[in-house]
């Protein structure tokens, strides 16, 4: 059975919540979904350590504000992200001063939140070890790929495209973003560059029909979900 | 030139005019009088000297003397009389002359008359008197007396007179000049108060008053300038109140704009670069629906409640409450079945000057949030009594701290629940405002768990 990164997301619409499960669902987390301050609060007492990796936390909730609930998300070890639509400074600040890792303003856009979400799990070493999609198993640890059990030699850069898309599958990346995070913002290579590498990894991988080129956006790595 | 400055110059000129006439008139008043007094005892003196002499003559005549014992005679006579001012002319020839000057034209028929006659010459800076008469000897009119004396004494005394005058005139001038001036400064410094309040208002700072505490025209200025200042005072704190409570709707607004907007914008970026199964997709098009029909009300209620602060022209007229009940119900019959809940009405009030689509909204409004609040099987009363409109309902009613707040825009008491019914935290803002525009005002009674009742109660 794979264990699957727990994401507590604690937010009052009921349209918004709904929106970021079914997306960080679909990236391959497991989602908890909690609507009001106090019972975040109720769940955060109860919740034994290393269940949760991380909470995505609305700051303007019934009950008990965001703001208010950091205290309990320290004493439960859980980083926080503060998802919110107070775009002010002193907010901002407000937020990342009392202990958050990260502060997106709504609206947001979906690759942004999981890029976002995936940098604050590797800062504070709650990354996934490992990745499987199909038969392929991606040891992050070890930084090794393996295919129906079998090690497959990948090049570094094939590698870390292929643990971009891993990690949020099933959204798509254009391929400036995957430049912008495989080869960094510095590098003025052609896009190019990613479907020569695209094609590698399909081809070492037998991914061609996981990873999808979707028109006029770029490339997705497609799991069930 | 400053007004203290005008004023205080026209009183000293008036002033310093007025004295110069006047003190003018008393000196030349003066000069007269002594002139008169001075000629009447002169004239006296001289009467009386002729009298006496005339006697004398006549006892000389009579006594027969000839011509020049009579010249002596009369010498002798004269010294009698200690004539030393006198002449005495016969015949238009001088005959004795006790006095150091000649007397040029003896010979004059002025000296003759039967009164005093008098000149008043002038010779290098000294004033002589002749004052001449005639002497009636025996019936004759033969002999004349001429009173010759020097009066500069007089005039010296008027000139003196006149130098003390303007003396005392200058050290007047200057010391009433000064207190001219000091006293109009005086009576003008409250212009100056004013001035400096109105500068301090320009400035900014509306609290300022000018304190003037004269009873006079400058006091009933700054009195009428106060009460303007009040009267913008109280105007720019409104204009202040409305424009802090237009930001924060704006504010409100955006904040409320933005939740809907995040789940479309994600639910739209979600469809087109995630890959989700049929299920999931529905879902997402459903919300986005769901969004876009809550930003469509918003909007709408949003327009209703800007329409009401822009335009105050509402049309009132005379309109059945009853007729108005009745419609409300048939209008609320449809949505308030399908959520089985009943609507009692009752009017026993008559006719009112409202606005009939206002009035219907706010009612209709007001229903609306007593159905949210209720649940299956309640009963919702709208009742009219005296000036007063009620609806009450046995809902989930309002914690006693947020009433104060229901009527501000977008505030909700739970956001979830009233989204979830399709508020947006208008609707009680709303009523505020059609209430306010018919003179009414919102009485909102509540408690928890038990109902809420509101009141639209007109000022009588």
């Amino acid at each position: 059975m794979r264990v699957r990164t727990k994401i507590l997301v604690i937010e009052d619409d009921t349209s918004i919540l709904e929106l970021i499960c079914m997306n960080l669902e679909a990236a391959g987390y497991e989602t908890v979904a909690i609507r009001d301050g106090l019972e975040a609060a109720e769940y955060l007492q109860e919740c034994r350590e290393n269940v949760v990796a991380l909470a995505l936390v609305d700051v303007m909730l019934p009950g008990k504000d965001g703001f208010a609930l950091m205290e309990d998300f320290q004493k439960a070890k859980i980083p926080v992200i503060y998802l919110t639509a107070k775009d002010d400074v002193i907010s901002k600040v407000h937020g990342l001063k009392s202990g958050a890792e990260d502060y997106i303003v709504k609206p947001f856009e979906v690759l942004e939140l999981l890029v976002r979400i995936e940098k604050v799990l590797k800062r504070t070493g709650r990354s996934r070890q490992k990745i499987q999609i199909r038969d392929v198993v991606i040891n992050l640890k070890e930084h090794s790929v393996t295919k129906a059990g079998k090690k497959v030699a990948l090049k570094p850069l094939e590698y870390e495209l292929l643990v971009t898309l891993a990690s949020s599958k099933n959204v798509a990346f254009s391929r400036e973003e995957l430049l912008n995070q495989i080869w960094g913002c510095e590098y003025m290579g052609e896009t190019r560059t990613v479907d020569v590498h695209i094609g590698q990894l399909r081809k070492k991988l037998e991914f061609h029909d996981v990873i999808r080129t979707i028109s006029k956006t770029g490339y997705r790595l497609e799991d069930s979900l | 030139m400053k007004l203290w400055k005008k004023l205080s110059l026209v009183a000293v000129l008036v002033m310093l005019g007025g004295m110069a006439v006047s003190g003018l008139a008393v000196l030349n008043h003066e000069k007269q009088y002594n002139q008169e007094k001075t000629l009447e005892s002169y004239g006296q003196q001289l009467k009386f000297t002729a009298y006496s002499l005339g006697k004398e003559l006549e006892s000389g005549l009579r006594a027969g003397y000839n011509q020049v014992t009579m010249n002596s005679y009369v010498d002798f006579v004269m010294r009698r009389f200690e004539g030393y001012q006198y002449i005495l002319i016969k015949d238009g020839q001088v005959i004795s002359n006790r006095t150091p000057y000649e007397l040029v034209k003896p010979e004059d028929e002025r000296w003759g008359g039967k009164e005093p006659y008098s000149v008043i010459f002038k010779r290098d800076n000294q004033y002589f008197l002749i004052m001449g008469q005639g002497i009636s000897v025996g019936g004759s009119s033969e002999y004349k007396l001429v009173l010759i004396q020097d009066i500069s004494q007089l005039y010296g005394d008027i000139r003196q007179q006149a130098i003390y005058s303007l003396v005392i005139y200058l050290c007047a001038a200057v010391v009433s000049v000064v207190l001219i001036f000091l006293i109009i400064r005086r009576i003008l410094t409250p212009l100056k108060e004013l001035q400096s309040a109105s500068l301090d208002i320009s400035g900014g700072n509306l609290k300022r008053r000018a304190i003037v505490h004269t009873k006079d025209e400058i006091g009933s200025v700054a009195t009428a300038f106060n009460a303007m200042a009040d009267q913008i005072e109280n105007q720019v704190t409104e204009l202040e109140q409305e424009s802090e409570r237009r930001r924060q709707l704006l504010g409100s607004l955006t904040h409320e704009m933005k939740t809907p907007m995040t789940s479309i914008i994600g639910y739209s970026d979600t469809l087109l670069h995630v890959n989700l199964n049929e299920e999931q997709m529905q879902r997402a098009l459903y919300h986005i629906k769901e969004e876009c029909s809550r930003l469509e009300r918003l909007g709408s209620k949003l327009m209703s409640l800007m329409g009401l602060y822009d335009n105050d022209s509402i049309c009132l007229e005379e309109v059945s409450i009853q007729e108005i009940f009745e419609k409300t119900a048939r209008l609320e019959a449809l949505p308030l079945s399908q959520k089985g809940i009943r609507l009692e009405y009752q009017c026993t009030m008559g006719k009112r000057r409202v606005d009939r689509d206002l009035f219907e909204s706010l009612l209709v409004n007001l229903i609306d949030n007593s159905a949210r609040a209720s649940k299956e099987g309640d009963i919702i009363y709208l009742a009219g009594e005296k000036n007063r409109i009620l609806v009450k309902d046995q809902g989930c009613g309002i914690p006693k701290e947020e009433i104060e707040r229901v009527t501000e825009a977008f505030y909700m008491v739970d956001k979830a629940r009233s989204r979830k019914e399709g508020g947006c935290g208008l609707g009680l803002a709303l009523c505020a405002r059609i209430a306010a525009l018919h003179g009414a005002r919102l009485m909102i009674e509540s408690k928890l768990g038990e109902g809420t009742q509101i009141s639209v109660v007109f000022e009588e």
